[in-house]
């Protein structure tokens, strides 16, 4: 179990977060989605410690204030928005960082199978800073997967957050990225994800949280948050859930890749 | 769930051959400490003397001054120098995530420079009894406690609240260095030609002048700093992807910073002071190494003290011989010979430093 209580973040005079709660369950996805600004990867930063915030962060029952760095690590991964590299390290000895907070540290073989979960062990001696976006945050991904490489460790969940793990795949790569996501929920872990594209969140998360300026708007499963009323007061336009486009205009849904 | 199906083995690992390199670099230390023992302004040689001792012979006089009072603390001074300096840039490359930063960013550099130019051109209006207590190396320990003392200003301006703004270091970095310059110019300014001449050849950097009573008085900061520093390489590692990555993979990032500049400072600060201005190791070393065996800092760390220790002695015996019997300061050895291979590196594998 991950619980946020009443979560506030400022930056300067402007109040990020106006006291948010999130409360997220090991073997679910759960999605936060909102508006730009409304203070996604805020939340997920004050979730991971690397914000300062006040309120209170429990991580398996423990508060995680105060936790070492490698105590932390070794019960949850983060994967950035996007991540530049210093120097010109190759494709597998960036996912091997991952492997140094230790606890799969005496497995040298899950760098590759890391590789190998998100497509690219073939890529596995390229230089990283060759790949294109896209590759990058796979790659990254695989890092993130080979620190946490067991969903259950000690009988304790372990958890995967993720700021916008999809925002710069092709839609056949989104699909396999949240497959991953939802693999390692069903298999016991923790998957809190920062989303923009709602497919996706419809379609693959169990809890979405709908975030708008600063402040919890909605919580609970797809099918009740997913609504014209919450998404349309949120995003600040008329949206409508399920609603055929005009005859001729073509649309493209994921739903269609996985009927 | 895999879309693509895909079983590559791994690939050939530059760890390995990074590990293997310790070995090859030792060697080659351990040949240049030869040449430097065998090389100098006088016909003694390391074999003739070895030949004498085999053949039962005893060394004359002068031979063991040679060999003991001068060749050896000059080698043993310029291992410390060349590995503090090495090890201090790969370093502070790690630390600022910036291929060109080298210690100097931490202001150790213009911090010694102000401190040897006050020594030089002021130093005689010290009371007395401190000049008799520091005797000649008034200027070293000025430098030093200039270059330490400039570090940890900088470090106190850029940290709040427990954390170290690296930007915010760089940048006051340059004001610092600003300053400094223009006092040091002020001094230069009011300096006579004699002065003039110690402060150019102090900047110059050389290892003249080496002796016991220096190596045992800047050795065991230097070691010990160097100590702290080899043990880094697994933060600068994770720092590579990012401060807050860093943190997440496990990282204690500020336990890291404050480590990484107090070392740097510590063995930059007492190199400095021993040997002045010496340019271009931190860079090229470090740089060279990258391109050999990659850019992991577990292995890179050590094998930059030893190669740095081995180009300094190796700069230190041209130094000596190319205009025997006087002497060339280091600085320019290693800018001309280390210059022009920096060049063409980059030049050759442009593609591996662009970022």
């Amino acid at each position: 179990m991950l619980e946020a209580r009443d979560i506030r973040v400022r930056y300067g005079p402007f109040e990020a977060l106006r006291g948010v709660d999130l409360t997220a369950r090991a073997g679910e996805v759960t999605a936060i989605v909102g508006p730009n600004g409304s203070g996604k990867s805020t939340l997920l930063g004050a979730i991971t410690a690397s914000l300062p915030h006040d309120g209170t962060v429990r991580l398996n029952g423990r508060e995680v204030e105060g936790q070492k760095p490698w105590a932390l690590a070794a019960q949850r991964a983060v994967l950035p928005q996007s991540s530049r590299l210093a120097f010109p390290f190759k494709v597998l000895e960036v996912v091997r960082l991952g492997l140094q907070s230790g606890t799969a540290g005496d497995r040298p073989e899950v760098p590759m199978q890391a590789l190998a979960r998100v497509g690219l062990a073939q890529y596995a001696d390229r230089y990283f800073q060759d790949l294109s976006g896209g590759e990058a945050q796979r790659v990254m991904l695989a890092r993130v997967l080979a620190q946490v490489w067991a969903p259950v460790e000690d009988g304790q969940p372990r958890w995967l957050l993720l700021d916008e793990p999809v925002a710069s795949l092709d839609i056949a790569h989104q699909l396999q990225v949240m497959e991953i996501a939802r693999e390692f929920a069903r298999a016991g872990g923790g998957v809190v994800a920062v989303m923009h594209d709602l497919n996706l969140t419809a379609l693959f998360a169990d809890c979405v949280a709908v975030l708008s300026e600063g402040r919890l708007l909605a919580f609970g499963a797809p099918a009740e948050v997913m609504t014209d009323e919450t998404l349309s007061l949120a995003y600040g336009c008329a949206l409508r859930v399920s609603a055929p486009p005009p005859e001729g205009v073509p649309f493209i849904l994921p739903h269609a890749a996985l009927a | 769930m895999a879309l693509i199906a895909d079983s590559a083995a791994p690939p050939r690992d530059r760890l390995g051959r990074a590990r293997a390199l310790h070995g090859v670099l030792a060697g080659v230390l351990a040949l240049c400490a030869l040449a430097s023992l065998q090389v100098g302004a006088t016909d003694v040689t390391l074999t003739a003397m070895l030949g004498k001792l085999i053949g039962g012979e005893a060394l004359s006089q002068m031979e063991r001054v040679v060999l003991f009072d001068i060749r050896l603390p000059r080698l043993a001074m310029g291992v410390l120098v060349g590995a503090a300096l090495a090890v201090s840039g790969a370093a502070m490359q790690g630390l600022f995530r910036n291929p060109l930063a080298d210690p100097g960013i931490v202001g150790v550099g213009a911090g010694a420079g102000l401190g040897a130019i006050l020594a030089i051109v002021l130093g005689a209006l010290l009371p007395v009894w401190i000049i008799n207590l520091v005797g000649n190396q008034l200027t070293p320990f000025a430098a030093f406690l200039g270059g330490w003392g400039s570090t940890i200003l900088l470090y106190r301006v850029s940290t709040r609240h427990g954390r170290t703004s690296v930007a915010t270091m760089l940048l006051a970095g340059i004001a610092l260095g600003a300053l400094a310059g223009a006092l040091s110019g002020i001094l230069v300014y009011i300096a006579d030609d004699r002065q003039l001449r110690d402060l150019t050849f102090w900047g110059l950097g050389s290892l003249t002048g080496a002796s016991w009573a220096k190596v045992f008085a800047a050795g065991p900061l230097i070691v010990l700093s160097i100590g702290a520093a080899l043990v880094l390489g697994r933060g600068l590692n994770g720092l590579a992807l990012g401060e807050a990555t860093a943190a997440h993979i496990g990282i204690d990032v500020q336990r890291m910073k404050n480590v990484a500049i107090l070392s740097v400072a510590g063995a930059t600060g007492a190199a400095v002071a021993v040997s002045g201005g010496i340019g271009f190791v931190g860079i090229v070393v470090p740089h060279l190494l990258r391109l050999a065996s990659g850019p992991d800092h577990r292995t890179l760390l050590l094998n930059s003290a030893l190669l740095g220790a081995s180009l300094l002695i190796l700069a230190d015996v041209i130094a000596r011989v190319v205009i025997a019997p006087a002497e060339l300061p280091i600085g320019i050895v290693t800018a001309v010979l280390g210059a022009p291979v920096f060049l063409w590196i980059l030049l050759k594998r442009r593609g591996l430093v662009d970022l």
